[in-house]
């Protein structure tokens, strides 16, 4: 780092950011732009193998990330990860390559290099909530969101693996509530912010993310919040893209919509609709706003 | 359904296979003491024929064919919740993921196959492009799991949204990616890794 406010990361945006979660990335870059944090994308990297990787054969999970970990290398400062699974993938990654040696060898030889174990893995909300603090992220607010009721949705990935320090407490973070309210946003208490969506069931069996989803919007709607925020894009695409489906199916009706965390942010730092990618948001999110007087 | 007894004796205790799975997911399924906190706080138990408290059960008696008969360990999310709180720290999600890698090396008989169809095509994605493309990957899966019509009222609005895209570039370093699962498969075949 070169001085004490310049804050310079690594970026690793993962698959979905440059398909379906597009405003993720977009009001991810647009944001730190605007907060003066420098984000270099890590050139040609893999994805990180996600849930089907790690789920029927952990070396090459391991591998992918750890190859991942040593492209990160080229580039200075800690590494920045938008998406909660690609993130607790690299994380637990670091965690069992330093615990046990015979995995360690076996995947130096797969990717044939050492194996970065020392790298900083951080997420969105760690460094805008620690690195940057909440203080200074206060100072940038130029139009609080106030009024508006959030239910901050952590799902699953985001404070786990549990074994190695993390984001935040694993059972009752309060991160994402932190941000929000410095941030000038109204943040309610409710019961399914831990709770799995259904994740990458929605491929291959999506009556699973229907019902699970389901609850999450049932927990949010009764404790009064006007919308969801999320960190992860698979959580995303289940509450966003799936909502319409699922108010079909439940025979209800929410019309709740899922932003990103960097997009609110954004928001309330005085970034336009357009510069946040509100426009990709499939529960449309502008009469909300335009009744907050937030647009 | 009429149930099947379970015996138990020497013979039909395999441990061998429950010592595999503690190699591979670095936890001890010995430790379990069945208090249930896995299944009570687990998101998918509804979905699955033994809740993951049982899994373990099962293993400690020896009786894995039964979960690899069934479809549970391909219900699992994933989400960790039974690891982070098991009292005695039996990494359960790791187990999980030993039990879908056997499995899946055997290629043996297994109740759901939506799921595995859905990790082949993931990771064969990643073995060609380097990254993964959600609409080649829920194209391909409608194609191959006979879903012709799955989703495809989504279709049109993700486009208009651009949330899907139509074209793609591949990662300009495929060779490295290549290299990566060609060891793998070699290290697997001279007997250096599981």
């Amino acid at each position: 780092m070169t001085s004490e406010n310049t804050l310079r990361y690594a970026y690793y945006p993962g698959c979905s950011l440059h398909a379906s979660a597009g405003e993720y990335d977009l009001s991810t870059r647009e944001l730190f732009k605007k907060l003066n944090i420098g984000l270099t994308e890590v050139p040609d990297w893999f994805c990180c193998g996600a849930t089907p990787a790690h789920n029927v054969d952990e070396l090459l999970s391991l591998s992918l990330c750890a190859k991942n970990l040593e492209l990160a290398q080229q580039v200075d400062g800690d590494l920045a990860v938008a998406c909660a699974a690609c993130f607790s993938r690299l994380k637990t990654t670091q965690h069992v390559l330093s615990e046990s040696d015979v995995k360690r060898q076996q995947v130096e030889k797969a990717i044939d290099a050492r194996v970065e174990l020392n790298a900083n893995v951080k997420h969105l909300l760690d460094i805008l909530a620690r690195d940057l603090g909440l203080e200074r992220l206060g100072q940038a607010v130029t139009k609080p969101l106030s009024g508006l009721k959030v239910a901050c949705y952590y799902g699953c990935l985001l404070t786990r693996p549990t074994d190695v320090p993390n984001l935040d407490c694993v059972e009752a973070p309060t991160i994402m509530e932190d941000v929000l309210k410095t941030v000038g946003a109204e943040t309610v208490a409710w019961s399914h912010r831990l709770e799995c969506c259904g994740a990458n069931f929605t491929l291959s069996r999506p009556g699973v993310v229907l019902q699970l989803s389901h609850a999450i919007l049932d927990s949010a709607k009764l404790a009064g919040a006007d919308c969801i925020m999320v960190a992860c894009p698979l959580c995303h695409g289940n509450l966003d893209i799936r909502q319409k489906e699922i108010e079909g199916v439940y025979d209800t009706q929410y019309a709740m919509p899922v932003f990103y965390i960097t997009q609110l942010v954004g928001l309330a730092t005085g970034l336009e609709a357009d510069k946040l990618g509100l426009d990709a948001l499939i529960v449309n999110p502008m009469p909300l706003l335009k009744e907050k007087g937030l647009l | 359904m009429k149930k099947k007894k379970m015996l138990l004796s020497a013979e039909t205790m395999d441990v061998s296979f429950v010592r595999k799975v503690e190699a591979l997911s670095g936890t001890s399924v010995r430790r379990c003491f069945q208090c249930g906190k896995c299944s009570a706080g687990c998101p998918m138990a509804t979905f699955m024929e033994h809740p993951p408290n049982r899994v373990v059960r099962l293993l400690q008696l020896g009786q894995w064919q039964r979960i690899l008969a069934g479809r549970s360990i391909w219900y699992c999310a994933s989400c960790e919740t039974c690891s982070t709180r098991c009292p005695n720290k039996v990494h359960l999600a790791s187990i999980m993921d030993a039990l879908r890698k056997l499995s899946w090396d055997a290629e043996g008989p297994s109740k759901e196959s939506y799921v595995q169809l859905a990790n082949k095509l993931f990771l064969q994605n990643i073995r060609t492009y380097g990254r993964q493309y959600e609409m080649r990957l829920a194209a391909v899966f409608n194609v191959k799991s006979g879903q012709f019509l799955k989703d495809l009222m989504l279709g049109p609005k993700l486009i208009t949204k651009g949330k899907l895209k139509m074209f793609h570039q591949k990662n300009k370093n495929m060779t490295e990616i290549e290299k990566i699962f060609s060891r793998i498969e070699e290290m697997r075949k001279n007997g250096e890794a599981l």
